[in-house]
C-alpha cells in the first residue's frame, strides 16, 4: 500500500475529468439562437471599441495606422495628404458605407443651409417611395425608415425649430436608434433603385455573384450588416441624385512603380448639367468623398 | 422594446387573404403581442398537402431589426425542421433577416421550405439521410405525419390511424402501441409488424 501516512489518495475524478472531451461534437449541440446571441455579444464588444462613427482625426492618424506597413500604402497616403486634411472612420459592421453617407451628406447640410438641396432630395425621397409601392412592399415595412430620415433632414437645417449642434448629429450617428434607421432607410432605396433598373444592374449583379437581382437584392443589399460594392454606390448615388467620390487607397501601382491614388466618382444621371459653351455633360463636383480600404469606408474630408 | 405599431399592422395585412395565402397569424393567448401563433396551410402537391401547421412566434426586443423566432408547433417530418423541437433551418431567420420581410413573408418563406427542402443544409439529419438514401419512404413518412399531427380534423387523424393500424389492433396489439410502431416508422403496416414483434 503506498498510502501508508494516512493521507488520502489523489481523487481519480481529476484524471477523468481531464480527459479530452469532445469539443467537435458539443458543437452540434448549440442552437442558431445560442449561435445569434454570441454573434452579438461579439458585436457589441466590437461596438465599444469603435462607434458607428468616429471623431474627426487628422489623416497622420491613417499614416500612423500603417507606420511599419506597406511601402505603397505609405506612398499612398502621401499623397493622400497633400489633398485631405482629415478622416472620420465608421465601425466595420458591414454597414459602413451607408453609415459614412449619412453622417457626410447630414453633416454636409448642417454646414451648408443647403434649403434647396433638401427639397431636391425630397422630391427623389418621394419617387423612391413610390418605387417601392408599385415593386410591391407593403408600406409599413418602410415608412418609419423614410419618416426617420426625413426627421434628420429637417433638423439639420435651421428653420422653425432652432437646428442641431454638430455635436448633437455625432450623437444622433452614435444612436442605434437613430443611425440603423437611417442606414436601413438606404437599404431601401437601394434596393429598390436596382429592382427599378433591373435591365442596367443585371449584368454587373451576375459578375458580382451570379445570382438574380431579385435575389441580390433579398440577400446582399436588404439585410443589416451586409456590405456594399459599386452596384450598392451607384444605385443610391442614382435614386438619390447625390455625387459620391470614392477615394481608393490599395497596394495597386503601375509597372513602372509609381504611385498614384486613383479615385472615381460616380455621378448621378440626372445630376449632370449640359455645359453652356460646348453642349457636353459636365458632371457636378461630389461634395461627399469616402475613403475606400478593401472592404471598408471611411469619410474623407478634403483640403 | 417591440415596434407593437408595425406588429398590429403585419397582423392586419397578413390576415386579409388568408382563403388566397392560407397564412394567418394572430396572438398567442392573450393580448401580448411579442408572442404569436403564425398557421401555414401544406403546399398542394406536396406531402404536407391536406395539413394545417402552427408555428409558434416569438418577437425579440429589437424587431424588426433582429429576426423573429419562429418554430414548428406542429410535428412535422422535414429536413430542414427538426422533428424534435420544431427548429427551422432558414437563412432568412438568422442572418439574412432584413427589416424589410415581414411576418407574412417569413410564413411563405416558410411554407415554400415544405415544398422544396434542401437536404444538404439539414436540421434534422435523420429526415435528411432519409430524403437522400430512401425518398420514397421518405414521402410515405412525411404523409404520415401530416395525417398524425397536422390535420385539424380529428376525424382524419382517427381515420388514418385506424386504418392503418386496424390489423394490428385485431392481432391484439394495444392501440397506443401501434400507433407509436406506426409512428416511428413512417406508416408502414409491415414495419410497424415487424417493431411490435421485436418488442
Amino acid at each position: 500500500m503506498q498510502n501508508q501516512d494516512g493521507q488520502p489518495a489523489e481523487p481519480e475524478t481529476e484524471t477523468i475529468s481531464s480527459l479530452p472531451t469532445s469539443e467537435v461534437n458539443d458543437w452540434a449541440n448549440y442552437r442558431d439562437d445560442e449561435v445569434m446571441q454570441q454573434h452579438s455579444a461579439i458585436q457589441a464588444e466590437e461596438a465599444g471599441k469603435i462607434p458607428f462613427v468616429g471623431d474627426k482625426e487628422p489623416l497622420s492618424s491613417l499614416a500612423e495606422e500603417y507606420k511599419s506597413g506597406n511601402p505603397i500604402l505609405l506612398e499612398k497616403i502621401k499623397v493622400l495628404t497633400e489633398q485631405y486634411a482629415a478622416i472620420r472612420r465608421t465601425r466595420g459592421d458591414g454597414n459602413c458605407f451607408f453609415r459614412s453617407f449619412m453622417f457626410a451628406y447630414l453633416e454636409h447640410i448642417l454646414e451648408s443651409q443647403d434649403r434647396a438641396e433638401i427639397d431636391r432630395i425630397t422630391v427623389n425621397v418621394e419617387q423612391c417611395r413610390k418605387t417601392l409601392l408599385s415593386l410591391g412592399y407593403a408600406e409599413f415595412t418602410f415608412e418609419d425608415f423614410f419618416s426617420l430620415f426625413l426627421e434628420q433632414l429637417e433638423s439639420v437645417l435651421s428653420g422653425k425649430e432652432a437646428c442641431i449642434s454638430h455635436e448633437e448629429l455625432v450623437q444622433r450617428s452614435r444612436d442605434q436608434s437613430v443611425s440603423d434607421y437611417v442606414v436601413m432607410f438606404f437599404r431601401f432605396i437601394t434596393s429598390g433603385e436596382i429592382r427599378k433598373r433591373l435591365e442596367f444592374y443585371e449584368p454587373f449583379i451576375q459578375g458580382l455573384s451570379n445570382t438574380s437581382v431579385e435575389q441580390f437584392c433579398k440577400s446582399s443589399v436588404e439585410p443589416m450588416g451586409e456590405e456594399s460594392d459599386h452596384v450598392h454606390i451607384t444605385a443610391l448615388s442614382d435614386a438619390l441624385g447625390v455625387p459620391i467620390r470614392i477615394v481608393y487607397l490599395d497596394r495597386s501601382h503601375d509597372d513602372k512603380g509609381s504611385v498614384s491614388v486613383n479615385h472615381h466618382d460616380f455621378t448621378p444621371a440626372a445630376h449632370e448639367v449640359t455645359d453652356a459653351n460646348t453642349g457636353g455633360a459636365v458632371a457636378l463636383e461630389p461634395f461627399i468623398t469616402l475613403l475606400y480600404r478593401p472592404g471598408h469606408y471611411d469619410i474623407l474630408y478634403p483640403k | 422594446m417591440v415596434d407593437f405599431g408595425r406588429v398590429k399592422k403585419e397582423l392586419q395585412e397578413c390576415n386579409k387573404d388568408f382563403d388566397v395565402s392560407g397564412i394567418k397569424v394572430g396572438p398567442k393567448g392573450d393580448t401580448n403581442l411579442s408572442h404569436l401563433l403564425g398557421t401555414i396551410t401544406g403546399p398542394v402537391g406536396t406531402p404536407y398537402e391536406g395539413g394545417t401547421f402552427k408555428i409558434d412566434i416569438t418577437l425579440p426586443d429589437g424587431y424588426p431589426f433582429e429576426p423573429p423566432k419562429m418554430r414548428f408547433a406542429t410535428k412535422v417530418w422535414h429536413p430542414n425542421i427538426s422533428s424534435q423541437s420544431g427548429a427551422i433551418c432558414l437563412d432568412i431567420l438568422k442572418d439574412q433577416w432584413s427589416p424589410a420581410l415581414t411576418l407574412k413573408t417569413t410564413l411563405l418563406s416558410v411554407q415554400a421550405l415544405l415544398s422544396a427542402p434542401e437536404p444538404d443544409d439539414s436540421q434534422d439529419a435523420v429526415v435528411a439521410q432519409q430524403y437522400l438514401k430512401d425518398y420514397q419512404t421518405f414521402i410515405g413518412t412525411t404523409h404520415y405525419w401530416t395525417n398524425a399531427f397536422a390535420r385539424t380534423n380529428a376525424f382524419a387523424r382517427t381515420y388514418c390511424v385506424e386504418e392503418k393500424g386496424q390489423k394490428l389492433v385485431e392481432m391484439g396489439f394495444s392501440e397506443a402501441l401501434v400507433r407509436s410502431a406506426l409512428e416511428s416508422v413512417g406508416g408502414d403496416e409491415n414495419l410497424a409488424l415487424e417493431k411490435l414483434c421485436s418488442n
